[in-house]
């Protein structure tokens, strides 16, 4: 449905997006994960035809869109981090104002808005401006507003930015029933990893502007197939403890967490008793002490050597 | 798309009762305090000059003419030509006559009182009468007696311009007395030189025969014609929000031309400035009975004008959307409307006195729809107002074509 080919986009001397691939296909949920100024927002933008690559192109239906981007226009709903409404105005007036930019009129308006208003939940206080809103409130008309037109494509850059659970969860459960009631293609950016879990079939690992790795949840999984994690409780950390630990050869990767510490190592590796031996060295009381099974963001650790909300 | 632009501005306009108050309520409140405070030095019924005069006299100015008519025994002063020739009394009259009211006020003060007055700064002059003024005046004039008599006028000259126009007053009428005295020396009939007051009988006009401006009609436009220029800065600002809050983006992605937008906000602009406009000139109608001579040319300088604030209205929504600042909107509402404002003649007529702001006035839209409306006011023809139609227009296009080369092309924003 919508491809990128070595996607880049140069602002200054500086590439925000550098060589991107990327493939979607119809009806999927695909997850773009990536910390803040990895380039989601920039390669949204260009897959959206906001904004024109400095090289590469963006195909919908294996034509490309930076001539004619209306095709893909029609199809797109997008939901930007911003909540892009007008405060002054109601619900109803909101999604009138956005309808009309979508060729909607009369009493398909009407329905439209109806229909729009009831999937988000806000058909009570649809007459309500919406500055009277919650923050969850909000973010559930803006996305609203992406879904006048019944797009086939629905990109949404971290929806759920700054919302209550209950919201949060309203989202996640509204876009999957829309994937999987409407078969709508979702294009679906976030900081948080359970989100992408929950919702995506594939994703794509993003950072400093390149793609660092692509497939399903068990796909990445697989990454770190070779390697366990020990995670760790201490009643105080020590420097020479951490030092010690993270020279040790039989440790890939260590992430400290207050008094949490996370050690990948070799699937086939003990290091309990080094654990021991280093904790009573640096008289360090061990607290407790267990095995995690990977997880995307252990992945995503792995990966880039941060966390995601780094 | 682009009435629901429009559409979109007004509910949001309608939705700030604040942003209504600054945009209507302010200029109505500006000309009820301009229009009063500056209406009667704009029209010439009141005077920034206050000179209060006080007049001692040592002796009653009656007394001396019965003891001068009793000295003569009539002749050559009989009764009749001596009520005539009471000077102080007659420069009193002058000094209280119904044209200098608004200028100076007179004050009969007892001779005790005299110390208290020369120590009182409220007065502009103290005019000290001596003894046997009047007589001694007489004498000299009309019986070519003794030396003439001094008058005494103590100026306070913490008043420079007040006293200079007592001390006019006082030579102009000594004057008037010298000559009325030579025409009764030569038995001349002071009628015979009087002018008939009845043949001048002209209308308040200016000089160049149109009618007057009151402070009100004044102010009315010029405050209109400066409020109205933040219709501009308000609907840029709008704009550059919905640049901000990725609604713009939005309407993008929706496959609607960034020249319709463009064109909404170039319309939203000409139309609020018009309704603006329309509602502060009906205001100013009812209430201050501020009434246009040609409706037809209003309307049109109105919609002239309001071109001339749409063009800026959509240049400063492009060069915020490319600096992707809203500084230029805040420069423009708060430093250079003023400005503008100022050298149009908004706060006052000052291309009157300066024919460098005089020129500055003109090239300014408000400045420009300022002189139309005035022109209109007082009574000139289309032609007159023409040119100032025209100049709107154009500028008005010229601030488009602009705003529309430097808005962001297509792929440019983000």
């Amino acid at each position: 449905m919508l491809e990128l080919v070595d996607l880049s986009k140069k602002f200054h001397q500086t590439y925000a997006v550098k060589n991107m691939n990327m493939f979607i296909e119809r009806g999927e949920v695909i997850g773009l994960l990536g910390p803040n100024g990895a380039g989601k927002s920039t390669a949204i933008s260009m897959m959206s035809s906001l904004i024109t690559p400095t090289t590469g192109d963006v195909r919908y239906l294996h034509k490309s869109i930076l001539k004619s981007p209306s095709p893909l226009r029609k199809v797109t709903g997008i939901v930007p981090q911003e909540i892009a409404l007008y405060d002054d105005l109601t619900a109803e007036e909101n999604l009138a104002f956005f309808g009309r930019i979508y060729q909607l009129k009369g009493k398909a308006l009407k329905r439209r808005i109806a229909d729009v208003l009831d999937v988000i939940g806000l058909t009570q206080r649809s007459k309500d401006l919406v500055k009277e809103y919650s923050g969850g409130m909000k973010r559930r008309l803006n996305i609203g507003v992406a879904l006048l037109h019944e797009p086939e494509l629905l990109i949404m850059d971290e929806p759920t930015v700054g919302i209550d659970p209950q919201s949060r969860t309203h989202i996640l459960e509204t876009v999957q029933r829309l994937n999987t009631e409407k078969n709508m293609t979702v294009i679906y950016t976030s900081h948080y990893m359970e989100e992408v879990e929950f919702l995506c079939n594939r994703i794509y690992i993003m950072d400093q502007g390149q793609l660092i790795a692509a497939g399903s949840k068990e796909e990445l999984k697989q990454i770190l197939s070779s390697e366990k994690i020990i995670s760790i409780q201490v009643t105080n950390v020590k420097e020479t403890f951490t030092h010690a630990l993270s020279e040790h050869p039989l440790v890939n990767n260590i992430k400290m967490k207050g008094k949490e510490i996370k050690i990948t190592v070799d699937k086939k590796a003990n290091l309990f008793p080094i654990l021991i031996h280093m904790t009573e060295e640096a008289s360090i009381e061990l607290l407790s002490i267990h095995v995690e099974t990977p997880t995307l963001e252990d992945v995503f650790l792995h990966l880039t050597g941060r966390a995601l909300r780094d | 798309m682009i009435k629901q632009i429009i559409k979109k501005q007004a509910l949001l306009f309608i939705r700030n009762p604040m942003q209504i108050v600054l945009l209507i309520g302010l200029p109505i409140i500006l000309i009820f305090i301009l229009g009063n405070a500056l209406g009667g030095t704009m029209d010439g019924s009141s005077s920034p000059i206050n000179a209060k005069i006080a007049i001692i006299e040592h002796q009653s100015e009656t007394k001396q003419i019965q003891q001068l008519l009793d000295e003569t025994n009539g002749e050559p002063i009989n009764e009749h030509t001596a009520i005539g020739m009471t000077p102080i009394q007659a420069f009193t009259s002058l000094l209280q006559h119904e044209s200098l009211e608004e200028i100076i006020t007179v004050e009969q003060i007892p001779l005790e009182q005299k110390q208290n007055a020369l120590q009182d700064e409220s007065y502009t002059a103290i005019i000290e009468v001596p003894p046997s003024f009047t007589y001694d005046l007489l004498s000299h004039s009309l019986l070519e007696k003794d030396e003439a008599p001094v008058l005494r006028i103590y100026e306070n000259e913490q008043q420079p311009i007040a006293t200079s126009i007592v001390s006019d007053l006082v030579d102009n009428f000594q004057h008037q007395l010298t000559l009325q005295a030579f025409l009764k020396q030569q038995s001349i009939d002071q009628q015979a030189l009087a002018v008939e007051s009845s043949i001048f009988n002209a209308t308040k006009k200016t000089i160049n025969q149109t009618n007057t401006i009151s402070a009100s009609a004044y102010y009315t436009v010029g405050m209109t014609v400066m409020n109205v220029l933040y219709i501009a800065s308000t609907i840029g600002a709008v704009a550059f929000m919905e640049k901000r809050m990725y609604v713009f983006n939005r309407i993008i992605i929706g496959d609607i031309s960034r020249w319709v937008f463009f064109t909404g906000v170039l319309f939203s602009g000409i139309l609020f400035s018009f309704l603006q406009i329309m509602i502060i000139f009906t205001f100013s109608w009812t209430v201050l009975d501020v009434s246009w001579p040609n409706i037809s040319d209003m309307l049109l300088v109105s919609l002239a004008f309001s071109v001339a604030v749409g063009g800026i209205t959509v240049l400063l929504t492009a060069v915020s959307y490319r600096l992707h600042s809203e500084t230029i909107t805040n420069v423009f509402s708060n430093i250079i409307v003023v400005l503008m404002s100022f050298v149009g003649g908004s706060f006052f007529p000052f291309g009157n006195y300066s024919s460098l702001v005089h020129a500055l006035g003109t090239i300014t839209p408000n400045g420009a729809g300022m002189t139309a409306y005035l022109s209109i006011l007082k009574g000139e023809s289309f032609m007159d107002v023409s040119t100032h139609i025209i100049y709107l227009v154009l500028f008005g296009l010229t601030m488009t074509v602009i705003a529309a080369t430097s808005f962001p092309k297509r792929g440019q924003s983000i």
